[in-house]
């Protein structure tokens, strides 16, 4: 029986897609590590208090910036390629830079002299202008920032103020837990109208009841004292 | 880009009852939950199409030839199977368009590999050949595409299908099956084909020739499952092997109806996940 020339046909075929591979892992591998310096920035906010975290956003939207620039890279590679043969080699890295601006945009609109609103959330339309990605594509196999993507950055955002909330307490901030709070509330609300199916959102957003079960405690402890009004 | 940063959003929201996201997460729901209504059709398909594939190649395992046409009963009843696996096909062609060409691939594969081994099976045992990519694919409707990941793990699994043939027919007629005489050209002066040993271990050399870790420490779908079918593969050519030896060597003391001992590691259960 010949064979051959169907097994050298496939190992041509493999030998393309690890190429493929390879190219979008060396773009993959420069993004983690921005995304890595741009995580022990953001870290930073939980020690600083809130009158003097302006020098801090302004290098935190530099590293987002830095990312943007890789994302472009690989927005030109990966959009050569059925999007979702390989998408789950980038996924974590769009969640979490997407987890890295919807942060830096909360932060933002507590600094004094904000004109927008309180509690201030990327949407996922701004989210992707910003990182100049489109967003949850349909009629078109091209790179982009997923839903899913999104709303697990959204589970990140939640955790990290939970943490947020009690390292103000510390500062003696006590404004913040409380617009934490209101704004974690209202992404409660929005997680609870999602039909979940037994996926990975399902399981992460398990976290968001703990979340803010935290923040309540800590608005209480506040309150209790006569800290807040 | 640096006028976001300190832009404020858009949402027009400052009502305090009703959260001012709601309106984003209502269309994140509908979205969500078309992609959830695809996956439960893609998947219900892929379970049926798997189940008539394997009713074939059980129709498929009552033939006892090779290289010839198959019975008109087996042809009558698996052309009838392929006809329904092909509307379920159609049924979820619109599902699996564009840019969700790959996004359920992990719920079509495994319908596709079973499709793949029934059909590979069923070329083998008319024309005693492998049944190439392209033809594979022809066999598939306009719409539905197959990955070489899918053929290839099909065809692993049609080393299982004639690992059985071969015992088989080895059991009941106390010889390996062997194909005719090339007719149409005499080249090589054989006297007759090629016995399904000899095929089988032309595919395995092939297998074992195939380079699929050169992806680095990636975790591919494909990785994994090679790894274990390679495995399966290996014994199942070694037990048709031994099969040969046994009857070589013991063949004239054997009872009628005798079947070599296939043990427990028949490793069919690897061949969906």
């Amino acid at each position: 029986m010949a064979s051959a020339a169907v097994f050298e046909q496939l190992q041509l075929k493999l030998d393309e897609d690890s190429q493929i591979r390879e190219d979008i892992r060396n773009v993959v591998q420069t993004l983690e590590r921005q995304a890595r310096s741009a995580e022990s920035i953001l870290t930073r906010f939980h020690s600083i208090p809130q009158a003097n975290i302006g020098p801090t956003l302004t290098e935190a939207w530099e590293a987002i910036q830095a990312q943007r620039e890789t994302l472009a890279q690989l927005n030109q590679l990966a959009s050569k390629h059925p999007y979702y043969k390989y998408n789950q080699m980038w996924s974590r890295r769009m969640e979490s830079v997407s987890f890295h601006l919807v942060f830096y945009g909360f932060l933002c609109s507590h600094v004094e002299g904000f004109d927008g609103p309180q509690g201030m959330l990327y949407t996922i339309e701004e989210v992707s202008d910003i990182l100049a990605v489109p967003f949850n594509l349909k009629d078109q196999d091209a790179f982009h920032l997923t839903i899913e993507e999104y709303l697990l950055s959204l589970i990140l955002l939640i955790d990290e103020l939970a943490r947020l909330a009690i390292n103000s307490v510390t500062l003696g901030d006590y404004q913040v837990p409380l617009r934490i709070s209101q704004f974690v509330k209202d992404l409660h609300a929005g997680f609870q109208v999602l039909n979940l199916k037994n996926d990975i959102l399902r399981k992460r957003s398990d976290s968001i009841k703990y979340s803010v079960k935290k923040i309540e405690e800590v608005v209480y402890d506040l309150s209790l004292r006569n800290l807040i009004p | 880009m640096t006028d976001h940063k300190h832009s404020p959003a858009k949402d027009e929201a400052s009502a305090p009852p009703a959260s001012p996201f709601m309106s984003m997460f209502e269309t994140f729901r509908s979205e969500l939950d078309e992609h959830h209504d695809r996956r439960e059709r893609i998947i219900k398909a892929s379970r049926d199409i798997t189940a008539l594939s394997k009713k074939m190649i059980f129709s498929l395992q009552r033939v006892r030839t090779l290289s010839t046409p198959l019975p008109p009963s087996v042809t009558k009843e698996n052309n009838s199977r392929q006809s329904q696996i092909t509307d379920l096909f159609k049924s979820i062609v619109p599902d699996l368009q564009v840019i969700n060409a790959w996004r359920y691939q992990r719920q079509i594969s495994p319908s596709i590999q079973e499709y793949i081994e029934a059909i590979s099976f069923q070329h083998y045992l008319s024309n005693q050949t492998l049944i190439t990519f392209t033809e594979a694919q022809h066999q598939l409707p306009p719409g539905i595409s197959l990955t070489e990941d899918d053929y290839l793990l099909g065809l692993f699994d049609l080393v299982g299908e004639l690992m059985r043939f071969a015992i088989t027919s080895m059991a009941t007629h106390g010889t390996l099956p062997r194909g005719p005489k090339p007719s149409k050209q005499d080249d090589g002066g054989q006297e007759e084909g090629n016995d399904i040993l000899t095929d089988l271990r032309s595919l395995r050399s092939g297998f074992e020739g195939l380079d699929t870790t050169s992806s680095g420490k990636d975790w591919t779908p494909l990785k994994r499952d090679v790894g274990k079918k390679m495995e399966v593969m290996r014994s199942c050519v070694e037990k048709v092997e031994g099969a040969m030896y046994g009857m070589i060597v013991r063949g004239r003391e054997r009872p009628k109806g005798w079947v070599p001992d296939l043990g427990g590691g028949e490793g069919r259960e690897v061949e969906s996940y």
